[in-house]
């Protein structure tokens, strides 16, 4: 019983900073000019669970996350966005555990980010209902390969500092 | 099977790679135009139709107004009124769409102009 | 595992990015646009009252075209010349630019003229039914033009029967500078407006840059020059910007000089005033466009209280001295400038 309290509350704290992440991420200004699009810094929590979780643990992290998420941006589509981009990238990031080990985690996660990114514009280009939002694909996979190794550093760093073990 | 999960590693490896030099190359390409790549249609302060024109093939827009209407045109990354119901055809005089001055079609209340891409100015005159 | 300090940062850092995002939230420009005065006004305003402030501005952009406009049968301006040959009760926004019309009409020597609207109805720019009308209806035509005959009092004015006013010239002017005593009450202290080829310039842009404002190539598609400046009103008057083409294939425009009843043809394209006052500005440009470079830069030297911008029909841009600081050339016309 206290297992599982425990194990709530550390997932309930990775849901908090996953949180607190994207929020103070919505005051970046957006460089891309597709509106609702955004770095998706927030991920780093969902590599860190992809690896560290259970994949239904990982997954219910990223839609509590996305929900209130919702709630602190002024955006409406920005749901649709944040829930879309981190689909892709956690159901690209879960097969791709089995071959790339925990010590090379940065890798995974420039997939992770790369996905997140198209997961957005897929979103957006249903959402405007034009295939022109696609002629942004380019910038956002190289954004994406950049934030995903940092986000995957980061991730990596944490891990060895919180674990003693590897 | 650990050779199998190796060349698994290798391979996502190289794909990596793959994605940063054409993300890199491809944001290159894209650069190279200028900055006036998204424009906007309103009619008063309502925005109609967001337009990546150099996104777009060649397309044609109509948007009715009552009896009258305006036949939009996207070709080579660039957009104009190419013919109107209006009286006086100011909008289709006013040729492809410059940084200089929205398109506008008064009778129709329809505006022309390039999303806030700021480009250094903020007003023309004349 | 979990440390109470653990729980006090990650308190800390939540509390601290809802402020940061309650912040951010308040947007700090307001942009609007909208169809008045036979033109696209659009409005850029700063600050925390921007929109509320920006709504007000657009209500007496409105309420100034209701009282000017000479295509609206209530508007002052119709009242005007339907009980023209009586005496008219007027509002001072009225009579401010009645007043400013016909000031500018006598410096310039008539080259602008408020009672020319039957003239211009005749071409046909008030009812889109253009024709090039014979000599002989216009010189019958302008016996009736003379803004000397209009007569202005207190809140009064009286038009002779027989003529016809049209305050085109100036209202847009008009306009702006309401608009922006309007923001200004609401407390704003840095915004812009352009109202079709007028721009009105109030304060500077936040950060205390001036703003960049671009003139028309009158020849060619894009931008000639840049003028940075604030507080500042800038209006120009161009013959490409209204005209249909003639059977004979000739451009005419709808600046017509009230000496003959043509559209203007004294060797400007392109006439940018700037100054404090849009009214002011509004009616020297169409003044100064009729008048031609050389009557301009007597005017300028003898009247000053505004800077120009002439561009000649053969390619070439004059400047008064008080612009040389703040233009900045991006065509490959030559510039001479005028010094007193």
């Amino acid at each position: 019983m206290n297992k599982k309290i425990r194990r709530m509350t550390e997932l309930a704290l990775l849901t908090a900073i996953a949180l607190i992440i994207f929020v103070v991420e919505l005051q970046i200004p957006n460089l891309s000019p597709v509106a609702g699009v955004k770095l998706g810094l927030a991920n780093i929590i969902t590599v860190y669970a992809v690896y560290r979780c259970k994949w239904s643990e990982a997954a219910l992290m990223l839609l509590a996350r996305v929900l209130l998420g919702s709630f602190f941006s002024s955006n409406p589509s920005a749901l649709l966005y944040s829930l879309s981009g981190g689909t892709f990238c956690l159901l690209g990031m879960l097969p791709l555990k089995k071959i790339i080990p925990i010590n090379r985690l940065w890798l995974c996660s420039v997939f992770g980010a790369v996905l997140h990114n198209l997961g957005q514009l897929t979103a957006a280009s249903l959402i405007m209902k034009t295939a022109a939002v696609w002629f942004y694909l380019p910038p956002l996979v190289l954004s994406g390969c950049i934030a995903g190794a940092l986000t995957g550093l980061a991730a990596q760093l944490v891990i060895k500092r919180t674990e003693k073990i590897k | 099977m650990k050779t199998k999960a190796k060349k698994g590693l290798v391979l996502a490896y190289i794909l990596a790679g793959v994605l940063f030099l054409s993300g890199a190359l491809g944001t290159l390409l894209l650069l190279m135009p200028h900055k006036m790549n998204i424009v906007q249609v309103l009619r008063d302060d309502q925005i109609l139709y967001t337009v990546y024109i150099n996104a777009e093939d060649e397309r044609f827009i109509r948007i009715d107004y009552g009896d009258s209407y305006n036949l939009l045109e996207i070709k080579d990354g660039k957009i104009r009124v190419s013919e109107a119901g209006c009286p006086d055809n100011t909008c289709v005089k006013m040729s492809w769409l410059s940084s200089s001055a929205p398109i506008v079609c008064l009778p129709n209340h329809l505006v022309i102009k390039f999303a806030s891409d700021y480009d250094g100015i903020d007003a023309v005159v004349g | 595992m979990i440390k109470k300090p653990k729980w006090a940062g990650v308190l800390f850092v939540s509390l601290l990015s809802i402020l940061l995002c309650s912040c951010g939230s308040e947007s700090p420009v307001y942009q609007t646009g909208f169809v008045a005065m036979d033109t696209y006004i659009a409005l850029t305003v700063y600050g925390k009252s921007a929109e509320s402030a920006a709504k007000a501005a657009k209500e007496e952009v409105m309420r100034i075209e209701s009282l000017m406009s000479a295509t609206d049968p209530d508007s002052e301006v119709s009242k005007i010349n339907e009980m023209a040959g009586e005496t008219v009760t007027i509002s001072d926004d009225t009579e401010k630019v009645i007043r400013a019309a016909l000031e500018t009409g006598k410096e310039s020597g008539g080259a602008l003229d408020i009672t020319l609207r039957p003239v211009i109805t005749e071409w046909g720019f008030t009812t889109g039914n253009y024709k090039i009308p014979d000599e002989e209806t216009l010189d019958n035509l302008l016996e009736k033009v003379d803004y000397r005959s209009v007569k202005v009092g207190d809140n009064t004015v009286f038009l002779p029967f027989g003529e016809q006013i049209d305050l085109g010239a100036a209202a847009k002017g008009y306009a702006g500078d309401r608009a922006v005593a309007v923001l200004k009450e609401n407390g704003v202290e840095s915004a812009i407006i352009s109202l079709g080829g007028n721009v009105q310039a109030l304060g500077a842009k936040i950060g205390g840059t001036s703003w960049n404002i671009a003139v028309n190539n009158p020849f060619d598609e894009g931008n000639m020059c840049l003028l940075k400046l604030e507080n500042a009103s800038v209006v120009t008057s161009g013959n490409y910007e209204r005209y249909f083409e003639g059977e004979d294939g000739k451009r005419y425009h709808h600046i017509i000089d009230p000496a003959d009843g043509y559209p203007a043809d004294n060797g400007i394209v392109s006439a940018t005033i700037t100054g404090e006052s849009g009214l002011k500005c509004d009616a020297l440009s169409t003044a100064v466009f009729v008048m031609g470079a050389e009557k301009a830069e007597k005017l300028w030297r003898e009247k000053g209280g505004f800077e120009m911008l002439l561009v000649t029909e053969d390619k070439r841009i004059i400047l008064t001295e008080g612009l040389t600081d703040v233009f900045t050339n991006l065509s490959d016309m030559e510039v001479s400038e005028i010094k007193r």
